[in-house]
Parts: structure tokens; sequence; C-alpha cells
């Protein structure tokens, strides 16, 4: 059964275009796509974060620190789900693993479920903050090639984007870069339903826009940087849309 | 040097030695109101100053004190300032007027600002309110401590963690800023600080001569600040005491230490711990300090729709201690830029609530998000506030009520508390955070929580 979840994380993380139909299909099959209001669960250890989907509770992560991977969602807020569904029960949900938590920007007061703990209901040991890029954010292909992933309709940048920025950065500088190229996308998520969010129109500039402005502050040469945004949301397929969103930077 | 307050006596230090005030810009007049920097950062109030101290010179001048000049020392210098009600907001929270342009220059706010309350007029008045030739926000806060500067200016790095947006840089070295030395940071160097000083509340005019910004930075940059006495706890600085305590350790310490197990946020307090057998009240006491020290390191408790702690990939809430968000070693600050929402300025978690207290006299205002912008993360898009914060600053939504956390140094010394004065002791400063947070401190925690910051 590992050895299955290892399949399914891994053909998670590849792009929607390196994907066959019915590696799709079956991906689809484990994939869940939901928003719901996020809710949290007290342990005796470090409080857990669940949603329901369909009746069905689903385990999202627990509470760490901004080094880790999993950011939790927040209570007053509904939240985008995409997960692949795992193995066994954690904290008294199915875990959804690799999963991508987005939180929805407007408010949604209803959103205010807090569990508490109960005996035998317990928070898995803290996971280690990953010690190089965190997939849900960051793919380093080489040092001047580098894809940063966003949460939906969002351009914030995680401790580990500004890591990888505060590289990218270097690496142009250092190596006298001709060019350095930042692409931003737009993307459209399909969930479990069938129903498609779209994100804002301008989101692929505002976060290309984002990371060029960045790049500059670090010492990157105006000049050298070109951007492109993608303001036609990518196709959504409910497996991969959560890699759509994204600003792709060429140092060259 | 000692000065005496209500829970005992507060240590000065000059680490360079004597200092000659005469002739030194930061005691002696150089605007053109009889102010310096003194008049509101008094050494026997932690480089600060309390609410007894200006009563003390209001009595004492009849109100002539520059600290009351009707610039920011009134609630409004179109009153009449002979009359201590117009200086109420002074007198009663030790609050002073910031007058702050709107909209920010160069700026695009994410909101509009209505008024809703104006008890002192200074926000509708024709020269110095909102629609004013130059529209302002005036808003009321607490002067900083101007000591113990080395762990306020200490930067975090390249980015604001919190935001994941570059730093601002100190206009003078190019390096990042902390970002914390104001309330509302907008100052990236204590060197800006103190020449927006110069201008806005010493009435100074054209630039502030090099040398004598270079010596008030020189004084500011060697003074440190903490409580070295206390009447029931007796010394704070025996040998094999607490390291934290009194200003010499303060001088002494790294700066930027992250609170951690092995470098807790104000040292040990473990031989505070060990009690005789025979009653003894300042064995006691100090038990009680050390108590207070480990609710603050260790217990922990739902923080809730604070923004810029819940919204940063933290979780709403999160389960953390007073220690997480307070992990500036030695300072209780914020090693990472400090501005968050709280909650103490914005309805419906505000101290108390301006709008209906016949006492208050600060202002209401009704700030409306745009539709098109990132609202509040827990107060939305329509919020009532008595002061907008950091939002004056940069327009943001996410940013009304952000205040930047003050260091916890001196603090029997220059009450009241949080930005806006609203806590007149320490017990309703923990109160509010008991409150607020839910905590559901017994009696004896908050009495041990309120003897742990009595003797920083």
């Amino acid at each position: 059964m590992r050895l299955v979840t290892c399949c399914l994380v891994a053909l998670a993380l590849v792009p929607a275009d390196a994907v066959g139909t019915s590696a799709q299909e079956s991906a689809s099959s484990t994939r869940r796509s939901f928003v719901a209001c996020p809710i949290v669960r007290d342990t005796k250890t470090q409080p857990c974060w669940l949603a329901e989907y369909e009746g069905e509770l689903y385990y999202l992560g627990q509470q760490g620190g901004v080094a880790n991977d999993f950011y939790p969602p927040q209570l007053g807020h509904e939240a985008l789900v995409e997960g692949t569904v795992g193995q066994g029960r954690v904290c008294g949900g199915i875990p959804l693993q690799p999963v991508k938590v987005s939180v929805m920007r407007e408010l949604t007061p209803a959103c205010s479920t807090m569990l508490p703990a109960e005996d035998g209901i317990d928070a898995p040991p803290p996971i280690p903050s990953p010690r190089g890029p965190a997939p849900s954010w960051v793919k380093v292909v080489g040092p001047g090639d580098v894809t940063l992933y966003f949460d939906f309709d969002n351009d914030f940048f995680s401790l580990h984007v500004t890591v990888a920025l505060t590289n990218l950065a270097k690496h142009a500088v250092e190596t006298k870069a001709s060019r350095v190229e930042v692409t931003g996308f737009r993307a459209a998520t399909r969930l479990s339903n069938g129903k498609v969010l779209s994100e804002r129109d301008a989101i692929g500039s505002i976060r290309a826009r984002k990371v060029a402005d960045t790049l500059a502050g670090l010492g990157v040469p105006v000049g050298l940087i070109t951007v492109k945004a993608m303001s036609q949301a990518q196709p959504a397929d409910g497996v991969n849309d959560a890699w759509n969103r994204r600003v792709e930077v060429r140092v060259e | 040097m000692v000065f005496e307050n209500a829970l005992g006596r507060l240590g000065v230090l000059n680490v360079s030695g004597p200092i000659d005030t005469a002739g030194h810009p930061f005691f002696e007049a150089i605007g053109s109101n009889a102010r310096a920097c003194v008049t509101c950062h008094q050494p026997a109030n932690a480089m600060s100053v309390s609410v007894e101290s200006i009563r003390e010179r209001w009595h004492a001048t009849q109100g002539r004190d520059p600290i009351f000049a009707a610039i920011d020392g009134a609630n409004n210098p179109s009153l009449p300032q002979d009359a201590a009600s117009s200086h109420s907001l002074l007198l009663n929270r030790g609050l002073f007027r910031v007058g702050m342009p709107w909209p920010p220059r160069g700026i695009t706010p994410e909101f509009t600002i209505e008024l809703v309350r104006d008890p002192t007029g200074v926000n509708r008045d024709p020269i110095y309110g909102l629609t004013s030739a130059t529209p302002t926000v005036s808003v009321f806060r607490r002067p900083r401590v101007a000591a113990n500067l080395k762990y306020v200016t200490s930067p975090d790095g390249l980015f604001n963690v919190k935001l994941g947006v570059l730093m601002d840089k100190d206009p003078d070295t190019g390096l990042p800023s902390s970002m914390n030395i104001m309330a509302d940071a907008r100052a990236a160097s204590l060197s800006v600080q103190a020449q927006s000083a110069y201008h806005d509340h010493q009435g100074g005019r054209g630039p502030l001569p090099r040398a004598q910004l270079e010596r008030i930075l020189a004084f500011e940059n060697q003074v440190y600040v903490a409580q070295a006495w206390d009447a029931r706890g007796g010394s704070l600085i025996e040998p094999n005491g607490p390291s934290a305590l009194g200003p010499a350790n303060v001088a002494r310490h790294e700066v930027h230490v992250l609170n951690g197990p092995k470098t807790p946020g104000f040292h040990f307090f473990d031989m505070w711990l060990q009690r005789s057998g025979a009653p003894d009240p300042q064995a006691e006491f100090r038990a009680s300090v050390a108590r207070g020290n480990d609710i603050f390191l260790n217990r922990r408790f739902w923080v809730k729709d604070v923004a810029h702690i819940n919204s940063i990939g933290l979780a709403n809430p999160a389960k953390r201690t007073c220690a997480v968000c307070h992990n500036a070693q030695t300072s209780g600050m914020d090693l990472a830029p400090g501005w968050v929402d709280l909650g103490t300025t914005n309805f419906p978690t505000w101290t108390e609530s301006p709008v209906w207290s016949e006492s208050s006299d600060l202002p209401v205002f009704k700030l409306t998000c745009r539709a098109d912008a990132p609202p509040h993360p827990f107060l939305g898009r329509q919020i009532y506030t008595s002061d907008p914060g950091r939002a004056l600053v940069t327009g943001h939504c996410a940013d009304i009520g952000a205040i930047t956390m003050g260091q916890f140094r001196g603090l029997a010394a220059r009450a009241p508390y949080f930005a806006n004065g609203s806590a007149k002791d320490l017990r309703e400063l923990v109160d509010y955070y008991d409150r607020r947070f839910d905590m559901r401190l017994s009696g004896q925690e908050k009495q041990d929580l309120i003897n742990f910051l009595g003797v920083l």
C-alpha cells in the first residue's frame, strides 16, 4: 500500500501534459478537490486540520511553522482543498497527501468549527520542515530554472518562495545573467463535483510582476528582466490544477 | 542611575558613561516649540513617558510644559490650549496626536475612510482634518521606548517573512530595516525617526543638522533601561540572579536571538523557583515571577483572528504561547516586523468601545475596502477602528489595526500600556489578553504574569 501511495504522490506532482488519459482517470478517482469550511481539532500535542466533503472527514495536516510545507487554513474562511486520498485515518480523518490548501479570500463567518481533544484521537508526530524547497511551493530544476507555486487566487510568497527568489537573484547576479524571464500563469481548478473555479483575470500578471519586482529588489538589473503573463486560465483537469497556479523563472 | 516608580526602581545605564546634557541635542530644545527629545523620552519613565509624570508636569506648570505643545500634545491644536480638557488624551492616556497624510504619498489606498466619531474635532478641523488643504488622519499613540534599541533595530533579513515581501531599506545604508521602530513601522531607521520627530514633534524647520542628528543617535544607541529593584522582590541584579534582569544584562545580551527551549525569551528564572520552608515574602514574590515567566513561555492558548499572525500560514486559530509572537529574546518583541492586529483598536475586540464610551476621546473611523482588494483577513471589508495603524502607511486593508508590538522593558516606569494607552496598569493589560484569547487564567496566574512583567 505504501508503494501505491508513493506512486500517486509522484503522479500528482508531474505536469498535466505529461499524464495520459487513463492515468488521469485513475488519478481523478483518488483526487479530492472541494471547497469547504476547515475544521480544527485540538489534541494533546498539535492541533489537526480537517475538512468534510460528502460526509467524509479528511485530514489535511497539522499546525506547524512557516518553514513547513503545509500551511494550515483559517477559520472564518472557506478553503479550497486539493489532494490525493491516502490510507488509514489520521486525527480522525482520511489523509490527503499530498494536499494543497488555499484560503479563500472572502470571510465566511460560519466556518468556525473547533473540535475538542478526544482520547484516542491524536495528532501524528510533527513533520520536520523540508531541508530543500518545499514541494507545495517550489520546484527547482536547476539554479536558474525554478517554478514557484501559489495558493488559489493568491500572490502570497511563502517562506520557501522567498528563499527560492533569493537564490535565483544570487544566481543571476553571480553568473552575470543576460536575461531573466518571468512568466506568470493563471489557473482554474476542477472540483470533484465538476464545477470549475477560475482565478481572477489578472492574477498571472500580478504574480509575475511581483516576482519581477522582488528580483529587482534583490539586485537583479531591471533591464534584464522580461515579464510575461498568461491571462487565459490553464485548462482544469481536476488532478494537476494546483500546479498551474505558478510563476516560472528562467535565468539565462 | 535609578529612578523610583510604583513597583520599585528603574535602572538606566549609559554604556558610554556619564553624559553632559548641557548643549546636547537630545536634552535641549532644537526646534521651535521648546521641546527636546527628552521631553517625551524621560529616563525616569524608561525613555518613554508615563501618565503620572505627565500629570505632574501639568500641575507644576499649569499646562505650560512643552510636552503640551499644541501641535501634538493637545487633542486638537485648534482647541483652547490652557484647558486641561484640550489635552485629555495626553493627561489620561499618555497619547500624542499623530497626523498622517491621507492618502499616503504615492499610494492608492485599498479603502476609504469615513469619520464616525470625532470627539476632539481634529479630524473635522478645517486646518488639521481630513478635508483640510493637506488632508490628514489624526490618531493618538503612546511614545515608544528610546532605549535598548539594539534589539529594536536589529534586522531580520531581506524579507519580511510574515508577508513574503522585501523589507524596507535604511535610506542611509541601503541595508534592510528591522521595520520595528515605530508603532506603524513607517521609519526605516532611527535616523529617519529622529528627523521626522524634529519636524513633527519639535517644530524643527529645515533639515536637522547632521552633527546634532549623530549625537542624538549615538546617545539613543547607548542607553539601556530595565527595572533594577522591586519593592517586594528586592534587588533584581544580584549575582546568580536571573540574567534577564537589570539594564546591564539588557546591554550585554546578544541581539536577534529567537525564543526557544535553549534560549528562552527572558533567559532563566529557575533560581527563583527554589523556596525555603519558612514564610518569606521576598522568596514568594520571586517564585511568582518565575511562574509568570513559565506562563509566558509555556502556557498554550488559542491565538485567533490576529492579522499577520493567524493570516501568514500559521493557522487560524493557532495554539501557541505568548513567546511565539513575542519571540525576541531579552526584548519581548518580534524578530520579524512586529505589526499585528491584536485587536486593540478595531471593533469588536477593541480595548473599549470608543463609540459608546462617553469618557473616550478617541476617534472612530469606518474603513471600507474596495471590492477588488484583499479584505482584512478577519474583519472583512467594513471595519470600525479608532486607529488604522499600519494601514495609514501602506493603504492595505490587511494592515488595518496592525500595530508594531513594543518591547517589554521598564514597564513599571511607563504606564499606561498598549499603543492607545488603554490599559492603565499591568492588570488591565493581562486582563485584555485573558479576555481576547479566552486564556482562562486564574487569579494567581494573572498575578504571576503581572509580577513577571513588572520586574522586566
